[in-house]
């Protein structure tokens, strides 16, 4: 493949985020399972029990139409692996919410970067003239196995995009993308079981550092970028320690990285996560400035891309919640609330 | 079950309610003749998203269904168009919750049909910070 | 066709309780045998049955015919009548009217309800069916919410105390005490309702009316149908239904109990009465704040101020309008369909001079009032001395 880039090149036009208001101390977590500590990000955001990925999704993608000011959709594509329906996809949901019915819907999974992906076939069929605009959303409310290391850090939250074609008020435009795949198991989840399985140190360099760095090396040979060229770096966080390390391997910085880390505070949010850690970034960023995001979802694959910010973005400051406004409005919660919220107790 | 509140899926989604083409005064939930002029010329109109709580009570006992959410805190509330409006209000520390609170529409699950069944989602409120 | 007089020949009533042992038609069996035995023909015109929830409750339908069968009356007309908690009320109306055209001379209406099959969680849910399943029950409203929000506005906006409200179940219990079929027979003090469970923020576990079983009925008679001495009983003057805006939060007034005050007016001038002529009241306090805002829709209290007054003593047993003689609905009981019924009994007890020791002395007229709903429907009669 090398490089994904459409003749007509394809714009960020409107973005919305949503974290959930509650959140749980990892401390909490460790109290319970191993009598005190804490994991490795201090908290993480928590979806209340009237919540899932439909009404989070929705709630994102209206602040990112409100933004884009278009009036009708091509595509509604939500990636995500917490579907509250395994058959009935959730996109329709979010297209009856917006009104969207002369529509293509569909859910995509491909554990966390199901929202990136969304974004890659979004951009495919505006540059290729098949439609004016769509909607590509990362959103979970990701289930941690009471107990496992991964509760520390699954999390719920998203973002929305609406891709459409490059016009004067776009606010970034989407130059190029490349994926790399394999048949990587280092995270699963067989059909009928609640919780996923997974490996542990096998996670690290053969899942997210391999596929990470073979998607971002593609980019860089086939379009000359080299790290310095961008102003950010966003990539998936499992954990506050993963990012750091690819970065920093890749040659960039912690002043490159930081607005876009995010994990720390509401831990991984999946399908969101990546596009959480974008939304973060396009909230400070400048015209002008180049973007690298770069996912990673297990089974395992990345999609990189290289996102330019145009002057449109001006015009988009004040209008929605920033990121920074939903980390700071929270409240804290206990492992109990937490268990019953997420309905994680037996009856 | 699931038909019932299907068919109302856009009001619950979306807030439509109605507006009386004659006086212009709206309404949710939709009303078959205007309250103010009497007038059947109704058409739907989506209603505005912000309010303020009018009076409100805290419910410890719901409706089955209900309970996973208990206390419930409903609230009479004043769309900004004057609509009035029966919601819970949801995420929202308990000293926020007053007569007088600025509020906004949010979606969330309304009703569950056990574990096999549909999800019915729809409006509740929050108080705005 | 000139209007013929109705009475209310005789009734029947059975204990308010958790009747584990009897069935929805050993009730209406029971209250109908008493009110029949006071009655010399054969058999009523007609049996109109009050009912709110059969269907839920007892997955049954068909109560006329039912009963009718039941009593060994089969082939007498015979229906339900439904209108939430104004089922009793809205029964006796029909009879009441049916007997004063003359289409039929004596008419049995019976109020029945069984609530204590049902869990706690389901009687809310039955009862919730008064208010829109599509915009109330949707948001897991029951009805003590929609009158827990209604109290509170009436105590913000109308300056009412958590004492002042209390003071309308302390009468209650206080004449339930000497009530033979009262479910609840203990005084309270203001103290007992402020300390009990909160139920919807600010109403009580002692604001609101308990759940039970009963059933009552009523034998109406016109002088053609009529087959007893006059003395033994009450003449029916005058009754009105109204209806106010289905949810109470669409009106333009929460506080106005427009059914209540269209009954009201209605029943009066049908009895050709001034409201100050009546000596006694049997009001629908559902919940507390219902009681006080029905006695404001009639006028006997200013706004804002029947708690204030019930706290000086105006609606006393002894006053010059004692309220619930037998408990109202907070102490009598409330078993919701049949509760219109057991207002009109008591009233009829009163009228003849048959209420024993919670007998009002020197009262000519006395009033009822059954209210579906948060004063969605209401149902007012007025009753006089028949000799």
């Amino acid at each position: 493949m090398h490089l994904m880039q459409s003749k007509e090149r394809a714009a960020i036009l409107g973005y919305g985020a949503y974290i959930p208001f509650y959140r749980l101390p990892t401390t909490e977590i460790a109290r319970v399972w191993k009598g005190g500590g804490s994991g490795p990000n201090l908290e993480k955001a928590v979806a209340a029990a009237d919540e899932d990925t439909v009404t989070m999704a929705i709630e994102a993608a209206r602040q990112a139409m409100n933004m884009a000011r278009v009036d009708s959709l091509g595509a509604v594509f939500v990636g995500t692996e917490s579907k509250p329906y395994a058959v009935k996809p959730t996109s329709t949901i979010v297209a009856q919410a917006l009104g969207q019915h002369n529509t293509l819907a569909a859910d995509l999974e491909f554990a966390c970067k199901a929202g990136t992906e969304a974004m890659q076939v979004i951009t495919g069929l505006v540059g290729s003239g098949m439609i004016n605009a769509g909607l590509a959303i990362g959103m979970d409310t990701a289930q941690g196995r009471p107990g496992d290391d991964l509760e520390y850090t699954a999390a719920s939250g998203g973002a929305a995009f609406v891709i459409g074609k490059r016009s004067k008020d776009a606010i970034a435009v989407i130059d190029c993308s490349t994926s790399y795949v394999s048949d990587t198991g280092d995270f699963w989840r067989r059909a009928h079981e609640r919780y996923p399985r997974h490996l542990s140190r096998f996670t690290g360099e053969p899942a997210y550092f391999h596929h990470i760095e073979s998607s971002v090396t593609i980019l860089f040979k086939e379009t000359g970028h080299k790290p310095s060229d961008f102003r950010y770096a966003v990539f998936h966080q499992p954990n506050p320690r993963f990012p750091v390390e690819v970065a920093t391997r890749l040659g960039f910085t912690m002043e490159q990285i930081k607005t876009g880390l995010l994990n720390p505070m509401i831990g991984n949010t999946y399908a969101g996560s990546s596009p959480i850690g974008l939304a973060a970034v396009l909230d400070e960023a400048k015209p002008g400035d180049k973007i690298l995001l770069a996912s990673f979802g297990s089974g395992a694959g990345s999609d990189a891309f290289c996102i330019d910010v145009l002057g449109g973005i001006a015009r988009t400051r004040g209008m929605n919640p920033t990121v920074k406004s939903m980390l700071e409005r929270n409240t804290k919660i206990d492992y109990s609330t937490y268990s019953k919220f997420r309905d994680k107790l037996e009856k | 079950m699931s038909i019932q509140y299907w068919r109302i899926r856009d009001r619950y989604y979306r807030l439509i309610g109605s507006r009386c083409s004659d006086c212009g005064d709206e309404f949710f939930p939709p009303v078959y003749r205007c309250k103010g002029c009497g007038s059947e010329h109704i058409e739907d109109k989506e209603m505005p998203k912000t309010g303020k709580i009018m009076t409100y009570t805290v419910l410890h006992e719901p409706l089955p269904g209900f309970e996973a959410q208990a206390p419930l805190y409903l609230a009479v509330v004043r769309l900004d168009n004057g609509a009035r409006i029966l919601t819970q209000i949801v995420d929202s520390p308990e000293d926020s919750v007053k007569t007088g609170s600025k509020v906004r529409a949010t979606i969330r699950r309304a009703m569950v049909d056990g574990d096999s069944g549909q999800i019915i989602y729809g409006y509740k409120f929050i108080v705005s910070s | 066709m000139p209007r013929s007089k109705v009475y209310v020949n005789s009734v029947g009533m059975t204990t308010i309780a958790d009747h584990w042992e009897s069935s929805i038609l050993d009730l209406a069996v029971e209250a109908s045998r008493s009110a029949l035995k006071g009655f010399g023909k054969k058999s009523p015109d007609q049996i109109i049955v009050g009912n709110m929830f059969s269907a839920v409750g007892a997955h049954q339908e068909h109560l006329g015919a039912m009963l009718a069968d039941g009593l060994g009356l089969s082939g007498v007309p015979a229906f339900k009548v439904e209108s939430a908690c104004s089922s009793g009320g809205s029964a006796f109306n029909v009879g009441y009217n049916l007997v004063r055209s003359g289409a039929i001379d004596s008419a049995l209406v019976v109020g029945v309800e069984k609530m204590r099959d049902l869990e706690p969680e389901d009687v809310s849910q039955a009862l919730a069916m008064a208010e829109s399943a599509e915009y109330t029950q949707f948001v897991g409203a029951t009805f003590a919410a929609l009158n827990g929000l209604l109290a509170r506005y009436y105590m913000e906006q109308m300056d009412v105390s958590r004492d002042e409200l209390s003071s309308i179940p302390v009468i209650d219990h206080a004449n339930a005490v000497t009530a033979a079929h009262a479910q609840f027979r203990k005084a309270i003090t203001p103290e007992v309702v402020s300390r009990s469970a909160m139920i919807s923020d600010p109403l009580r576990l002692f604001d609101c009316a308990p759940v039970g079983d009963g059933a009552a009925a009523i034998l109406l008679v016109n002088d053609r149908g009529a087959s007893g001495n006059k003395g033994k009983m009450a003449e029916v003057l005058g009754g009105k239904i109204a209806t106010n805006d289905f949810s109470l939060y669409e009106r333009e007034d929460m506080l106005d109990f427009k059914s209540t005050r269209l009954a009201f007016r209605g029943a009066l001038a049908e009895a050709g009465l001034a409201p100050a002529r009546i000596g006694l009241a049997e009001l629908h306090d559902a919940f507390s704040v219902v009681g006080a805002l029905s006695l404001e829709a009639m006028g006997y209290s200013k706004r804002g101020h029947a708690p204030k007054d019930a706290k000086a003593g105006k609606y006393d047993r002894g006053s010059e309008l004692p309220i619930n003689t037998f408990g109202g609905l907070k102490a009598r009981g409330h078993p919701v369909g049949a509760t219109g019924v057991y207002q009109i009994a008591e009233v009829y007890l009163q009228l003849t001079d048959q209420a024993g020791k919670n007998q009002v002395e020197g009262a000519d007229y006395g009033l009822t009032q059954n209210i579906g709903g948060v004063d969605t429907t209401a149902a007012v009669h007025v009753f006089g001395r028949a000799s």
